[in-house]
């Protein structure tokens, strides 16, 4: 356990230097090293829950339950909001169900997961996340939900989402009630999706592929300033709370799934020094397990 | 059996992952350890370790409640602290924190005027450094406090936020202190002296941010744990200090306010989520009216006008959708 001692300080440094408290989890996919900070707590997934949803969704196309070409029409009215995917467009939309896996996993779309979640079905996602033993993990809540318990919290005044009286009351911020898992839960499915576990083979190729195109680059990525390491991952964002799980993958073969959760203690919208510090907090302990490795 | 002591037992084996080191911890022998560890597996049914000739591990039933026997233990120790006050002060005391600068004469109008509306309970006043004061409040081993904002209320309920703008103290000798208000952009030739940033990393990072978009960006940073050897910097001039001006400035000193009020030292009454009570409130109020009163603050409301938030695609997440 001691070995460990040293980088760990250096990751909760790097949290401090932040303002953020943190949870992290890396693990070298084809060892058993590790690197572990409040791995086991329970955390805020926030967008993160499109992972297992798009596992389970891949999970019922395999069991022939879903069509994943068949199209769907996505309406204007009772859309789920957000800035990004079909979430933002302005007219309707027909799209195949992988499809809105890939708007779901890439650019974190939250109407494209909702819609996928209806077809899904939340008790799928909870029957997947048994299946691969993550019995810390739970996804009670859709993105409509999210935004439906947040507006009721913060009486209707948009504004307040910055406000720290109000973001103190906000439920969806509270691990008990929102959907939530543990940085080793989140690891364990990374692993188990690079290894062929978590579906069949062809599914897992799929969901990688999916997470290795997500666009954004300031967090976990920004860590990795390396052209010839790729970066695959999700992240998660909510008022104070910055995650992102993914895997790091070295041209030597190595490869490593790292888990960081944050919480800010600004309640500042835009924070770029907390999402560069998931990248140099898993940077950390993905140089320490290389290191360990080449022991 | 008593299931608290076996959960510490369990802890710290499970923390070692070694009998021995274990129990040498512990100040007990071994065999009464590994006793007590498989009594506890017995009681629930279930191997919590993987012992083998070379090593100790925990299952993974283990794992999972080694987070929950963590939580339990922790609170079996706040209801042991808890118990211990009850039995030495009875049941009305509010132990209530204030922040370590906070004038002597508003400590003393919030004594008295709370001894007043709730003369049946005894305030316990302390103070302390912002960081230990926020953890004493998670832990509720603190009843409430007034915090400087931000801080993270993870677990917190917050009362009404009052806010008092930020001026410069500035050496009265130099040429800058002949000017009613300064803006934060003509201290650049000027150091600055701060409150060390680890004490508040969230507050440092608010002003040097803000300091830097208005156009101060000081060459150099003096970070002081004292605000008498701060105000000492002050004085020797060529480096000022950002102050609310609620004390009168030390001689040889002269404060002056920031043009367009861009800082504010921001304050909160705070208490643990769910453990409110009249008393808690009179304490928030009383402390609210006090800094007014006293310490010349403004409550605020909690949308400051003009003042849209404009989020980033990267926020992933908006409440009402994309504006």
């Amino acid at each position: 356990m001691t070995p460990g001692q040293p980088v760990l300080a250096r990751i909760r440094a790097t949290f401090d230097a932040a303002g953020v408290s943190g949870w992290l989890h890396a693990v070298d996919i084809d060892r058993a090293s590790e690197v572990e900070l409040r791995a086991d707590e329970p955390v805020v997934l926030a967008s993160v829950f499109k992972v297992p949803l798009v596992v389970a969704f891949f999970r019922a196309a395999e069991d022939g339950r879903l069509d994943p070409r068949a199209p769907v029409t996505v309406p204007l009215a009772e859309r789920s909001g957000g800035p990004t995917g079909i979430a933002a467009m302005l007219d309707p939309v027909t799209i195949s169900l992988r499809d809105l896996a890939y708007l779901a996993l890439t650019v974190s779309d939250n109407a494209a997961a909702d819609v996928l979640a209806d077809h899904v079905g939340l008790d799928n996602v909870a029957e997947t996340l048994d299946a691969l033993g993550l019995h810390r993990t739970r996804v009670p809540l859709l993105t409509r939900d999210v935004a439906a318990l947040t507006r009721e919290d913060l009486d209707e005044q948009r504004g307040l989402v910055t406000d720290p009286a109000a973001v103190s009351r906000l439920r969806v911020l509270d691990p008990l009630t929102s959907n939530r898992s543990t940085a080793r839960d989140c690891t364990r499915l990374l692993a188990l999706i690079w290894r062929d576990e978590a579906a069949g083979p062809a599914s897992c190729g799929a969901i990688r592929r999916l997470l290795s195109l997500q666009v954004w680059p300031h967090r976990l990525a920004s860590g990795f300033p390396f052209d010839d390491v790729s970066v695959a991952g999700k992240t998660g964002t909510l008022p104070t709370i910055r995650n992102e799980i993914g895997v790091v993958e070295y041209p030597d073969g190595g490869r490593y799934a790292v888990a960081v959760f944050t919480r800010s203690t600004s309640t500042a919208l835009n924070l770029p020094r907390a999402d560069a510090a998931i990248g140099l907090a898993a940077r950390l302990a993905v140089e320490h397990l290389r290191e360990q490795s080449s022991d | 059996m008593d299931l608290i002591a076996h959960l510490r037992y369990f802890i710290a084996v499970a923390e070692e992952l070694h009998f021995g080191r274990a129990a040498a911890r512990l100040h007990m022998s071994q065999p009464p350890l590994s006793q007590r560890i498989q009594r506890l597996e017995r009681h629930f049914g279930l191997r919590l370790f993987d012992r083998s000739a070379r090593a100790v591990n925990l299952t993974g039933a283990g794992q999972l409640l080694l987070v929950e026997a963590r939580d339990l233990v922790a609170r079996a120790a706040v209801l042991d602290e808890l118990a211990g006050q009850l039995r030495s002060e009875g049941i009305n005391v509010l132990r209530a924190g204030l922040p370590p600068d906070v004038p002597g004469t508003t400590v003393a109008a919030l004594a008295a005027e709370f001894a007043a509306r709730q003369p049946a309970v005894t305030l316990r006043l302390q103070e302390s450094a912002p960081a230990v004061q926020h953890r004493a409040l998670v832990e509720q081993r603190l009843d409430a406090a007034v915090l400087r904002l931000p801080f993270d209320t993870a677990r917190l309920a917050l009362g009404p936020v009052v806010q008092r703008p930020l001026g410069v103290l500035i050496a009265g000798n130099d040429p800058l202190a002949g000017h009613p208000e300064l803006l934060l952009s003509v201290l650049a030739p000027l150091a600055l002296v701060i409150f060390r940033r680890s004490t508040a990393p969230a507050v440092f990072d608010e002003i040097l941010d803000t300091c830097a978009r208005h156009g101060y960006r000081p060459s150099t940073v003096h970070e002081v744990s004292s605000t008498e050897f701060g105000r000492g910097l002050v004085m020797a001039g060529g480096a000022v200090a950002f102050d609310d001006g609620a004390l009168a400035p030390p001689a040889g000193a002269v404060w002056r306010p920031v043009t367009g009020q861009p800082l504010a030292a921001r304050l909160a009454t705070v208490w643990p989520r769910g453990r409110d009570n009249p008393a808690v409130h009179a304490f928030a109020e009383t402390a609210t009216v006090v800094l007014q009163r006293e310490a010349g603050m403004s409550v605020v409301g909690p949308v400051r006008p003009g003042t849209a938030l404009r989020a980033r695609p990267t926020s992933e997440f908006l409440p009402w959708g994309a504006p």
